[in-house]
């Protein structure tokens, strides 16, 4: 009997090649389509096609103010939604002239802070699917909850803040927020200590993940990723250290890189940055002044004509916004720079001649977020 | 500015800078100094200089020049990460502009700065040779300039839709006479 | 589309009336001859002297005293042993209730609850009881929902395969001490049995996925195929270790043959192996390619929906049980439990009896008992690797399978022929060094 009709087979020199859509639709990609080529076990070809989730923020944004904007910007990653309006107020706040008091400076740092650790969880639990491990699903997901209750009882909302605002953040913390933290945060710790033994030591973890995927340093600089996929690959590149921003100068933490540039280091920087969030966390707690949070803007916010790029570490990577300014209330041009559209062009590069079972572990190591590379 | 570091003289230099382009800024900080002088020596004016804040610098290039002056920016200077390609439609100059970003990983005196030079392109035909052989991570970046501006890069491998839907049957969407319905 | 039609009581009786109508044509017409054919050739049993006819039929209903000889009778019956126990109906109430043991087992694992409101709400006393019909909710929606057959799908394959899956899964329990005399198939080569049915599986794993005419179902039919082919190798050859000891391929003689020393405690490695084998063949995690659920959907099980996707699911624990069971049996001394029979004292109950007369004797019951229990916690030591480990990668599991496993079980081999010329066990039992 013929072959079933609904293969696309193509008949080339090396035997057959056959075409996978690991497809929006896939409990394996998310919002995301890949189509991979295999011969046999062995993936010959990947042509990531993003776009599905595709929105237009960058076109609508031209059509509302700057303070307009906030909510619908923090859109295309909920997960970490401080850490993508970070840039944006940063932007704002250089173009428009517009001084940040010192309390909220503490205040960004601490939510940008507890939203690395709540995408890093996250991430860590799709990790787990992708591995086929579900208890590495679970259990970051049940802890982050913890750190969700923390950003709802700062802001209002459990992961689309919405509260980074030119000028500071929209309103002050609650009395007992550091006390509630603090005791939140010693849990965490020690969490992660039982997520180093019991997940990352694990025998099958190790053999699925080290080895796998090898980014060289060169071909990662020059392929332009970012975040720890960068720093996985012996890149000492932390925009916290190199260009801090707000009162990153004043603290006392480390930025983690790894030699090896497979999948296991681009796995373990995270578990490191978190150990790190949390100390960042307990120096603002202590650090932090009095004061107000905000300052108060007239009606329409404007600046003089000019443009400014700023740029975070969000949990992803290095996320930048390029803002042009014609003088108006409404900005001419923003331009996201995200880090998950960045890392795209590390998947072709990296899935060529690695096997069908590794493609989940190399695509999601590549901190990708669908919906966020779409915008 | 709050967001440098709170040095007063940045501040008023950013000032300063807010008023339009062709006038040139008060003082230049040294190091962005000694990478203009490298450049301008280099290429002296077939490049314009636009400004230099404190690490931020942008240049603008002419289309003939630009795989020279990436090679260069790449191999002698040392900027060596693309960051992003952004498309801007200024229709009253008639003009789109495609500003790159680049950064760098390596020398660690220039890292933290971010170095950005522009193409001015004729709106109704704007063609640029591509960067991938010089910035191989600029292939994506280039092609979502392409489908939300209309901006042709020359030798580019493949210049199709990304995320716009295949059957897109409109302008390029990021041009400003393509308005939002309702709005 | 079907419109609502308003009730009538009109079409109400007439209904009933047409299903009475029926049901005396069907057995007037049918069963009352049957039952006579049957009568004809089957002699009718005889209760307390008198032969049974349908008046005693009827008294049996309200006086058990006279019914107990009849169900004795029943337990004797092979028809009683396939269908109830230690057959189908036995495996498939294990197999569900280990599924629901798997459910909540991980669930407290992985800090959660696991199925906790199907049941909360029908029975006030039943409170505790979180989620304990669930299992019967599933089923319930099971057979509730459509199968889709996919376009170009080979049809009789396509239905056949989970029926079959059945099929060889419950056939695997037919040799299967389940207590002292109580085996469907008291075979001679039973294990050899044991091992050719075992063949069926990768066979029509390969055929489900072929017959469903869709790429990842293809993919995961031919990892199953590896997988399974892969480890039966060393399945087999740890077994052989048992083999040598035992002398014996029948199973109930091989669980008569462990009275000394259990086989665990001779042959470890071969445990070992049999059990890390047994995970494969049952592709359960970390051997759960076949069904990689992120890279290729849900394998070769993909385009299998509603109840074709219960058999299978039902097929895979029953196999859960049958191999579980063999483990106990091979190694861990079948139905006999660690402590003598006598200690249950001089006042032990005979046997179980229900008015006066003997259902089950007590070695039996409390071998039943221990092989229940055994197998049980087998089981669930085999649920323990989910909460545990992720997936394994084809190439690593075809390393461990092919040379791994089966130089540990070469080893093994040795170690059970040593212990036969050092006379330590054997099947003359230990007789000392064996001289040349």
């Amino acid at each position: 009997m013929g072959l079933p009709p609904s293969m696309q087979v193509e008949e080339s020199e090396e035997g057959r090649i056959l075409t996978i859509s690991v497809g929006p639709q896939h409990p394996g990609s998310g919002h995301f389509r890949l189509v991979v080529k295999v011969d046999g076990d062995i993936i010959v070809g990947a042509d990531p096609d993003p776009g599905y989730v595709h929105r237009g923020e960058e076109k609508m944004c031209e059509y509302r103010n700057y303070i307009q904007n906030i909510p619908h910007l923090e859109r295309p990653m909920i997960a970490d939604s401080c850490g993508i309006l970070y840039p944006f107020c940063l932007g704002v706040e250089d173009i428009a002239n517009i001084p940040v008091p010192e309390r909220a400076k503490y205040i960004r740092v601490i939510l940008a802070e507890l939203n690395r650790c709540i995408f890093e969880l996250y991430w860590l639990g799709i990790y787990g699917i992708f591995l086929g491990h579900s208890t590495m699903f679970m259990w970051p997901m049940g802890d982050r909850e913890l750190l969700i209750d923390l950003a709802e009882a700062a802001t209002g909302a459990r992961v689309t803040h919405a509260y980074f605002v030119p000028g500071g953040v929209r309103n002050d913390l609650p009395e007992n927020f550091k006390e509630r933290a603090i005791r939140q945060l010693d849990y965490f710790k020690h969490r992660l200590d039982q997520y180093k033994d019991i997940f990352y030591n694990n025998p099958l973890f190790l053999d699925r993940t080290k080895g796998v995927g090898v980014l060289s340093a060169q071909d990662a600089i020059n392929l332009g990723v970012t975040g720890p996929v960068l720093r996985a690959s012996g890149v000492k590149h932390d925009i916290r250290k190199i260009e801090p921003y707000d009162v990153y100068d004043q603290l006392d933490f480390e930025a983690y890189s790894m030699n090896s540039g497979d999948s296991y280091a681009r796995a373990y920087i995270p578990l490191l940055e978190m150990y790190e969030s949390i100390n960042i966390i307990k120096q603002c707690l202590e650090k932090m002044p009095s004061g107000s949070v905000r300052t108060k803007l007239g009606p329409n916010p404007r600046g003089a004509a000019g443009e400014s790029f700023k740029r975070v570490e969000a949990g992803r990577g290095e996320l930048a916004y390029y803002l042009v300014s014609d003088g108006t209330p409404k900005p001419y041009r923003v331009k996201l720079s995200v880090p998950s559209f960045r890392q795209i062009p590390a998947m072709p590069h990296l899935l060529k001649g690695a096997k069908l079972a590794d493609m989940p572990a190399i695509y999601w190591s590549l901190n990708y977020w669908p919906v966020e590379a779409d915008r | 500015m709050s967001s440098h570091g709170g040095q007063p003289e940045e501040g008023s230099q950013a000032k300063a800078e807010a008023k339009p382009e062709t006038q040139k800024p008060v003082e230049i900080p040294p190091l962005e100094k000694g990478i203009i002088e490298k450049i301008t020596e280099r290429f002296g004016d077939k490049i314009k200089f636009v400004y230099a804040k404190p690490k931020r610098i942008r240049f603008n290039v002419k289309t003939e020049d630009v795989m020279d002056f990436a090679k260069f920016l790449h191999d002698e200077v040392g900027f060596d990460q693309p960051i992003s390609v952004a498309g801007v439609d200024y229709p009253k100059e008639n003009i789109i502009e495609v500003v790159y970003h680049i950064g760098c990983c390596t020398k660690p005196e220039y890292t933290s700065s971010v170095f950005a030079f522009a193409l001015r392109l004729p709106r109704d035909n704007p063609k640029t040779p591509t960067l991938i052989p010089v910035y191989r991570g600029v292939e994506y970046h280039e092609r979502e300039a392409f489908e939300m501006l209309g901006v042709i890069f020359e030798g580019h491998p493949r210049l199709e839709k990304l995320l716009l839907p295949e059957d897109w049957a409109d302008i390029p969407p990021l041009r400003k006479d393509f308005n939002i319905k309702g709005r | 589309m079907a419109t609502v039609q308003e009730f009538s009581f009109a079409e109400f009786v007439k209904s009933i009336l047409w299903l009475t109508f029926w049901i005396l044509v069907i057995f007037t017409l049918i069963i009352l001859p049957i039952i006579f054919i049957v009568l004809f050739y089957v002699p009718a049993p005889e209760i307390a002297g008198i032969e049974m006819n349908p008046y005693l039929l009827l008294t049996m209903l309200v006086n058990p005293e006279i019914g107990a000889p009849l169900i004795n009778l029943t337990l004797d019956q092979p028809l009683f042993r396939v269908m109830v126990f230690p057959g189908f109906t036995f495996a498939a109430l294990f197999a569900t209730a280990i599924i629901f043991v798997e459910r909540k087992f991980l669930a407290k694992m992985q800090v959660r609850v696991g199925p906790y409101y199907a049941g909360r709400e029908v029975f006030w006393w039943a409170r505790s009881l979180e989620g304990l019909l669930q299992m019967l909710a599933d089923l319930l929606k099971l057979l509730g929902k459509e199968v889709i057959l996919p376009s170009g799908a080979d049809k009789p394959i396509f239905w056949a395969a989970p029926v079959v899956l059945v099929i060889a899964s419950s056939a695997l329990i037919a040799v299967i001490p389940a207590g002292p005399g109580w085996v469907i198939a008291d075979i001679d080569v039973g294990l050899l049995v044991v091992f050719a049915i075992l063949g069926f599986f990768p066979l029509t794993a390969l055929l489900a996925s072929w017959a469903s005419n869709s790429k990842y179902p293809f993919i995961g039919g031919l990892r199953a195929l590896h997988q399974m082919i892969a480890y039966e190798i060393p399945l087999i050859l740890s077994v052989l270790g048992v083999v040598i000891l035992s002398g014996q391929l029948n199973l109930s003689k091989i669980v008569a043959a462990q009275e000394p020393y259990w086989y665990i405690l001779l042959l470890p490695i071969g445990a070992f192996v049999f059990f890390i084998t047994a995970l494969a063949e049952l592709e359960r995690v970390p051997f759960d390619l076949p069904e990689a659920e992120s890279e290729i959907v849900a394998g070769w099980l993909t385009e299998y929906s509603g109840m074709s996707y219960g058999l299978i699911q039902l097929a895979s624990y029953i196999k859960l049980y049958a191999l579980a069971g063999l483990f106990v049996t091979l190694f861990l001394g079948g139905w006999m439990g660690p402590l003598p029979l006598a200690f249950l004292g001089p006042n032990a109950p005979s046997g179980v009896d229900m008015f006066g007369v003997e259902l089950l004797t007590t070695q039996e019951a409390v071998g039943i008992l221990w092989f229940v229990v055994k197998t049980f916690g087998i089981s669930v030591l085999m649920l323990l690797p989910r909460g545990i480990n992720p997936r394994i990668r084809i190439d690593i599991l075809l390393r461990t399978g092919w040379a791994k496993l089966i130089a540990l079980s070469f080893i093994n081999i040795f170690i059970a022929l040593a212990l036969l010329y050092l006379g330590v066990a054997g099947p003359a039992g230990p007789v000392g060094v064996i001289s040349p």
